[in-house]
């Protein structure tokens, strides 16, 4: 009875939000959007009136050739620091809920990994860390960046874990990896505050659109992301596999 | 250099630093809390820009006299809540700057995608602040309903962006006015942002996870959900109401229906409660329902003054009952009879709070509630009127009985200690209110205006 | 046609939320309804005949026509939001589980 209530309800819903947005006239209909009316418009025009040309223009407004890595880290940079802190409160209040005894051991689980795995593993690990850092440094140019190159980091430390009934990677390090990492983007913010007038202004020179030592500080933020979100994501992943050493 | 900007970014700095060693930890968390009060006098009123890029293409902080009220307001009780915790809970410093932070970004934001992320940051906060509750299952509830409530209200605010395609506050008002909108088609959206914003701000129905949080809540979770988080929620909530939603037609009948019906049901479930917390939360519950309803007829300065008499008082009330349970293992009303005979300050404290959310002379919320009431009878709303004093009544008769069970002694003896800190901070609250009652000058100073994004629309678009 | 499947995915989160009794189930119903609200996001910025908004060196100019940047921007952050959430819910649900010893909502005794 509840479910056919709930399923009249959720259905119901659904169709009276198709019909208003099919009769909003000022929403644009699926493909037909007018950028010239959206702000994306000056992100893609970068404010000047000529063409961005890749590989010959010279210090634009925000020197990133990916335009959403642009806006993610250049224009909306704050956005950018509320969703690490998000990452870091969560990888925090995971350690707080499950990772509060003083000494712990790895889970004992009824699967046991097998000598191939764990030998193959290795090789994989340092082949998936490599991809994750290409994908990091080159945020600015190709889709990716701090975020998903992160998680690819995490994942080479997942990879371990699981290939390894015993492997325990150092936390306390990672610890402060995480810590140094997000203080360092703040303090570039302030330091964008004092020798320009904003916060989290681009002080460093931008370059040439599509070389990849170019637009200012937005490689140097994305490394920071990046390896702020491995940290995190593998001391998550850690408190996840482990228990409580029983006295 | 001293910006608004500074309030958010030293708390996340100190934040981050803080996991680095544990035992600096409370030490910065006493310390960034009372920086950030002697910064908020030397910041001065302005459009901070971040970032260098114009609004709206950039994100921008407003800083006005309501925001200073706010800021004011939530960084003194953030403070005064932290200090009185900072030694029984000191693995959650770190989360308390966080929290801090957030508090501070959701009242200073002029974007409405940056206002998503920070009530994200916030509500975090805020879940992991419940934890210490140690009932997981209340938690878990409060995090499926407040991650429902943020995904609806990007959801409207995403529906918002197809039709103007701008995410800013300010720029949004403008564009909704100049291109003439029918408001017919803007009930979808408007009203998807209510309620997602409403989940967060215990209206009704969408209260559901207070009885679960605040039934159980201790001398952290309690105020801080209570009252540094409902005053924080309420008055960001307050400016996007009277700026952007500007409710009207059925959208207007639909939402004063649903906060009326919040009003009557807290006050009637609180009056049939025999718990002390559950009596508070649904008083806090129709409050915050009364305060939506002040902003919604513009009567925004009293709404203002409504939400910090309420904070001041809920402060005091919860640390006093959450103190008292922690005690005596008990909240049943009939377990705590005579809490006040060995401990007068603190039921003189308790009284004068208890009376002043009633509304009696003497005290600052009988002003503020003969002032609203009487704006809301101008505005011609005698329906609401009627409603809130009969709820007034009810409000009072439970109140009553609460404090005459908590001074007279019945056969147990309850012995609670309130220790010294406890003590400075009722005194100095029950000075406040007190004063504000009999002294009603400053108040009085002050007019709508203190709200200030209509003017500053006027100066960047048509100045 | 993507809007109208991003909306019924929405919808079935939302359902799943409404009568899911077992807690690990509520979180994956959660992890829908976000999904569904992301593919509504990135939906709203496109544009027929547009293409990746990234100058590369075979479309290396500004004047070229370029899908909207500014939802997929957003939608980055959203998911980042939906992961930092998930972890904590299960975090909860562990140890919800160390304390009930079960994952299903009725059989947990109001303590």
């Amino acid at each position: 009875m509840k479910k056919l209530l709930a399923f009249a309800l959720t259905i119901g819903l659904g169709v009276l939000i198709i019909f208003a947005l099919d009769a909003n006239t000022s929403f644009d209909d699926f493909g037909y959007a007018d950028l010239s009316e959206r702000v994306s418009s000056r992100y893609i025009t970068k404010d000047s009136t000529a063409d961005i040309i890749f590989g010959v223009t010279q210090d634009p407004e925000s020197g990133a050739a990916n335009i959403v890595t642009s806006i993610v880290v250049d224009y909306r940079s704050f956005d950018t620091l509320g969703e690490v802190t998000v990452l870091f409160i969560s990888a925090l209040g995971v350690s707080l809920l499950l990772g509060s005894a003083v000494t712990q051991k790895r889970l004992s689980l009824d699967f046991k990994p097998n000598f191939m795995l764990r030998v193959a593993s290795r090789a994989l690990f340092g082949i998936i860390i490599m991809t994750g850092v290409y994908i990091i440094l080159h945020g600015h140019l190709t889709p990716g960046g701090g975020f998903p190159g992160g998680t690819m980091i995490a994942s080479a430390m997942l990879l371990l874990y699981l290939a390894d009934d015993q492997f325990r990677a150092k936390i306390k390090s990672f610890k402060i990896l995480e810590g140094v990492a997000g203080s360092l983007y703040v303090v570039i913010g302030l330091v964008g505050l004092v020798l320009g007038t904003y916060f989290l202004q681009n002080f460093l020179p931008n370059g040439t659109v599509g070389d990849l030592l170019s637009s200012g500080i937005i490689p140097i933020v994305y490394i920071l992301i990046g390896l702020k979100v491995g940290s995190e994501i593998s001391g998550v992943i850690d408190n996840f596999l482990t228990e409580e050493v029983e006295q | 250099m001293m910006s608004a900007i500074l309030l958010i970014a030293i708390p996340l700095l100190a934040a981050f630093l803080s996991i680095l060693s544990k035992k600096i930890a409370p030490a910065l968390l006493l310390l960034v809390g009372a920086a950030n009060i002697v910064l908020l006098m030397f910041i001065p009123s302005e459009i901070v820009v971040i970032g260098g890029f114009d609004l709206p293409y950039g994100i921008n902080l407003l800083m006005d006299s309501y925001a200073r009220i706010a800021l004011y307001l939530v960084n003194g009780l953030f403070f005064v809540v932290a200090i009185l915790n900072v030694v029984e809970y000191k693995k959650l410093s770190s989360i308390l700057l966080v929290a801090l932070a957030a508090l501070n970004g959701l009242l200073l934001t002029g974007d409405l995608f940056n206002l998503f992320v920070f009530l994200e940051v916030a509500g975090i906060a805020a879940y992991l602040i419940t934890t210490t509750n140690k009932k997981p299952l209340s938690t878990f509830n409060y995090l499926v309903i407040g991650t429902v409530g943020s995904s609806l209200y990007l959801f409207g605010l995403m529906i918002l962006y197809g039709m103007f395609g701008t995410l800013n506050m300010m720029d949004l008002i403008n564009e909704i006015q100049t291109t003439g909108t029918a408001y017919g088609s803007l009930i979808l959206p408007f009203f998807l942002m209510f309620i997602g914003l409403g989940i967060e701000a215990k209206l009704l129905p969408f209260n559901a996870w207070v009885k679960g949080i605040l039934k159980h809540s201790n001398t952290l979770s309690g105020p801080m959900v209570a009252s540094v988080y409902a005053a924080t929620i309420s008055l960001m909530f307050g400016r996007l109401v009277h700026n952007l939603f500007a409710f009207e037609g059925k959208l207007l009948t639909v939402v004063v229906v649903l906060l009326i019906a919040g009003v009557i049901l807290g006050e009637a479930m609180a009056f049939s409660s025999k718990k002390a917390r559950e009596i508070l939360l649904f008083s806090s519950i129709s409050q915050a329902c009364i305060t939506v309803l002040l902003f919604i007829n513009g009567i925004i300065v009293w709404a203002v003054y409504l939400v910090i008499a309420n904070a001041l008082s809920k402060l005091v009330l919860y640390l006093v009952v959450n103190k008292a349970t922690e005690s005596t293992n008990s909240d049943d009303v009939d377990e705590l009879k005579g809490l006040f005979a060995n401990n007068i300050l603190v039921g003189i404290a308790f009284t004068v709070a208890a009376l002043s959310v009633m509304g009696l002379p003497l005290f600052v919320g009988f002003v503020v509630k003969l002032n609203y009431l009487t704006q809301l009878a101008v505005a011609g709303q005698l329906v609401v009127v009627a409603l809130i004093l009969v709820s007034s009544v009810v409000e009072g008769i439970y109140f009553v009985k609460l404090l005459i069970k908590l001074w007279y002694a019945g056969e147990k003896e309850v012995n609670v200690q309130f220790n010294l800190p406890y003590k400075a901070v009722f005194a100095v609250i029950t000075l406040m209110i007190v004063l504000f009652g009999l002294y009603t000058a400053p108040l009085d100073s002050l007019d709508n205006s203190i709200d200030s994004v209509q003017d500053q629309i006027e100066v960047i678009y048509h100045g | 046609m993507i809007q109208y499947a991003a909306i019924l995915l929405m919808m079935i989160g939302l359902y799943g939320l409404l009568t899911n009794r077992n807690v690990i189930k509520i979180i994956v119903s959660l992890n829908v309804l976000e999904i569904g609200l992301n593919i509504f996001i990135i939906s709203i910025g496109f544009i027929y005949d547009g293409i990746a908004p990234i100058l590369t060196s075979t479309n290396n100019s500004s004047g070229l026509i370029f899908v909207d940047p500014l939802p997929q921007a957003l939608v980055l952050t959203a998911i980042v939001i939906g992961v930092g959430t998930t972890a904590l819910g299960l975090a909860i649900v562990k140890s919800i589980y160390s304390k009930y010893k079960t994952l299903e909502i009725d059989e947990m005794e109001e303590a």
